[in-house]
């Protein structure tokens, strides 16, 4: 870890996640006061009539409790998509732009290893993600506290975001393997993040459905299961640790492609 | 004699295919040498700087920096090294003195600092003050020549033990350039080992005691530049009184007329644009006293000397001879002929 560096990149990096931090706590706050167990049969109706289109955004099942409502309307869409486009603005600002433009270079002359440069970048990314689970996780209890104090949302929600923190790690382990492995900025950056968005969009179209439900062995989201997560199943656990493994062994490989690799800087 | 390189290049080679790269270079830089490096854009300058930062890996032999391979023991190379990259691209969100403090605070969270921060700091105001730099303007708002600076100051700011300068003086106003060479030599007197790519000869010939060719990715030849400065030929335009004046200048020298005779030393290239037939242009090799002698025999209206282009150079040195094999042994043709005549 190099200490300049990383206040360099957490500088760099904090105005992107303070914006997705913002826009993800709107949103939390306004699903979580839009809840209303009596009014639940209106939703219900509702969904009733465009079944596919709130399936297609995973948000077709349960609410008829607090916990229910946000795995339903958070947890399918928002809290997946806005951390993944958090995802590829840091990595764009920590990575591939500083190779596109050559400012890697007076890093690269710095007397550090590469892999403690790129090593620090990587931590930057997760601090910032971290910093965005506590955040949306206080967030969560501190609303429901207020609004609805009579709804238990306890440790099954701790367990669903430790299994959606493991989500984030998978999806940065691969937009950083991509961005280190790739030479050219284009590619660095929509291999990874243009797979994970088809692996999104092939989520989607698996729950739009029966017809294709199948799809949800092809992508890797599926290992996120949030309601078995919040019911402490046993599968559910195994899946995101599986997530986190990949996200680590992503991690490990992207250190490994750029301590390799010629960078024409 | 045996003491060790301070810099070397051992085959080098990295190929990107259609010719483009470099291939088998050899050469080896002494410690406290100034060693320009010149060939023409695209001829692999940046690259063999590159192999020399650890930033590519040669895909056959080795650059070495003080006995240690770049690539694969960069860490611990960088620690001697300061570099100034050949597009500068310092971060452009960045203040130039910001970017200056980070790179110093880089350079002590490193495994080793050569110089104290304080000592490095210090280095950094002087040569903000040398330099007439203000550094207190966004990177991205400051002009070329200004930018250049700013990684001048980066470079030299912690007194490394090597300096590996691509382009250096690029974008750098007349006076700045004389700074600049001002620095290089203070810095070659401390006893550092330069390292300087150039695509004009002139830098070079200010700074460095010895330089090397690079044509087309092939090291043509590495020389000493009191040999080369004696050898090279010069360019004068002569502009004479009038018409007549100036033919009588090339009936008098009938042995100039292009193609020169061998060994003159003299040729008469007249280029088509010369007004109303007043002008001549002349390529004298060796000393120009004897040129200059004859010349103030004639009624000359102004002499105006032009740089050689490095292609003239590198045809009026090694004739034009195949790049293949370069390497180190010294110069042919023109060269040989002129260090006989002297």
């Amino acid at each position: 870890m190099i200490a300049a560096l990383y206040a360099r990149g957490a500088k760099t990096s904090l105005i992107p996640t303070v914006i997705i931090a913002a826009v993800l706590a709107m949103y939390t706050t306004l699903i979580t006061a839009l809840y209303d167990p009596d009014a639940s049969a209106a939703l219900d109706a509702m969904m009733k009539t465009m079944p596919g289109l709130f399936d297609a955004f995973g948000m077709g099942d349960d609410t008829t409790t607090l916990m229910g409502f946000l795995l339903n309307y958070l947890y399918g869409f928002l809290y997946v998509l806005f951390p993944l486009v958090l995802i590829l603005l840091l990595v764009h600002r920590l990575v591939i732009r500083p190779i596109d433009r050559g400012s890697m270079a007076y890093l690269l002359a710095s007397p550090h290893r590469r892999g403690a440069v790129v090593g620090t970048l990587a931590a930057v990314m997760l601090t910032m993600l971290a910093a965005l689970m506590v955040f949306l996780t206080v967030l969560e209890f501190g609303t429901a506290a207020v609004l609805f104090p009579d709804e238990q949302l306890g440790i099954g929600l701790l367990r669903v975001n430790a299994g959606l923190s493991a989500l984030w790690l998978c999806m940065a382990g691969l937009s950083l393997l991509s961005a280190c492995a790739f030479r050219d900025a284009a590619p660095a950056l929509w291999a990874g993040g243009g797979f994970v968005i088809v692996e999104f969009v092939a989520q989607m179209v698996a729950q739009a459905g029966d017809r294709f439900k199948d799809i949800r062995y092809a992508t890797f989201l599926t290992l996120f299961d949030r309601y078995g997560l919040a019911d402490g199943d046993g599968t559910a656990i195994w899946q995101a640790v599986a997530l986190a493994v990949v996200g680590v062994a992503s991690l490990a490989a992207a250190m490994t492609a750029f301590v390799r690799r010629d960078l024409e800087v | 004699m045996a003491e060790q390189p301070a810099l070397s290049l051992d085959g080098a080679t990295k190929d990107y295919g259609h010719g483009r790269g470099v291939f088998d270079e050899q050469l080896d830089v002494d410690q406290g040498s100034v060693v320009g490096f010149l060939g023409a854009n695209g001829a692999g300058k940046t690259v063999t700087m590159r192999m020399l930062m650890g930033f590519i890996r040669p895909d056959r032999g080795a650059a070495c920096i003080a006995g240690l391979d770049c690539f694969r023991d960069r860490a611990a190379v960088q620690t001697r090294v300061g570099y100034l990259p050949g597009e500068v691209s310092c971060p452009t969100d960045m203040t130039g003195i910001a970017f200056l403090n980070f790179m110093t605070a880089l350079r002590a969270d490193g495994a080793h600092v050569a110089h104290g921060r304080r000592a490095v700091e210090a280095r950094m105001g002087e040569l903000i003050d040398r330099f007439d730099l203000d550094p207190s303007a966004r990177i991205g708002r400051m002009s070329k020549g200004t930018r250049q600076k700013v990684a001048i100051v980066a470079a030299f700011m912690g007194s490394p033990d090597v300096l590996l300068l691509d382009e250096p003086t690029s974008g750098l106003d007349p006076l700045m350039q004389e700074r600049f060479v001002e620095l290089v030599r203070e810095e070659r007197a401390r006893g550092a080992t330069v390292f300087l790519s150039s695509h004009m000869f002139p830098e070079v010939e200010r700074t460095c005691d010895r330089v090397a060719f690079l044509k087309a990715g092939h090291i043509v030849g590495v020389e000493d530049m009191a040999a080369v400065r004696a050898a090279r030929a010069r360019t004068f335009l002569i502009t004479f009184a009038d018409a007549a004046e100036a033919g009588r200048y090339r009936a008098a020298h009938p042995e100039a007329t292009v193609p020169a005779a061998e060994g003159t030393g003299r040729e008469i290239v007249t280029s088509h644009d010369v007004a109303a037939n007043m002008s001549l242009t002349v390529r004298v090799s060796g000393t120009v006293s004897g040129f200059v002698k004859d010349l103030a025999e004639y009624r000359v209206a102004d002499l105006a000397s032009r740089e050689q282009s490095l292609e003239d150079m590198f045809l009026h040195l090694y004739g034009d001879r195949e790049t293949g094999g370069g390497g180190t042994n010294g110069m042919t043709g023109a060269l040989t002929g002129k260090e006989d005549a002297r």
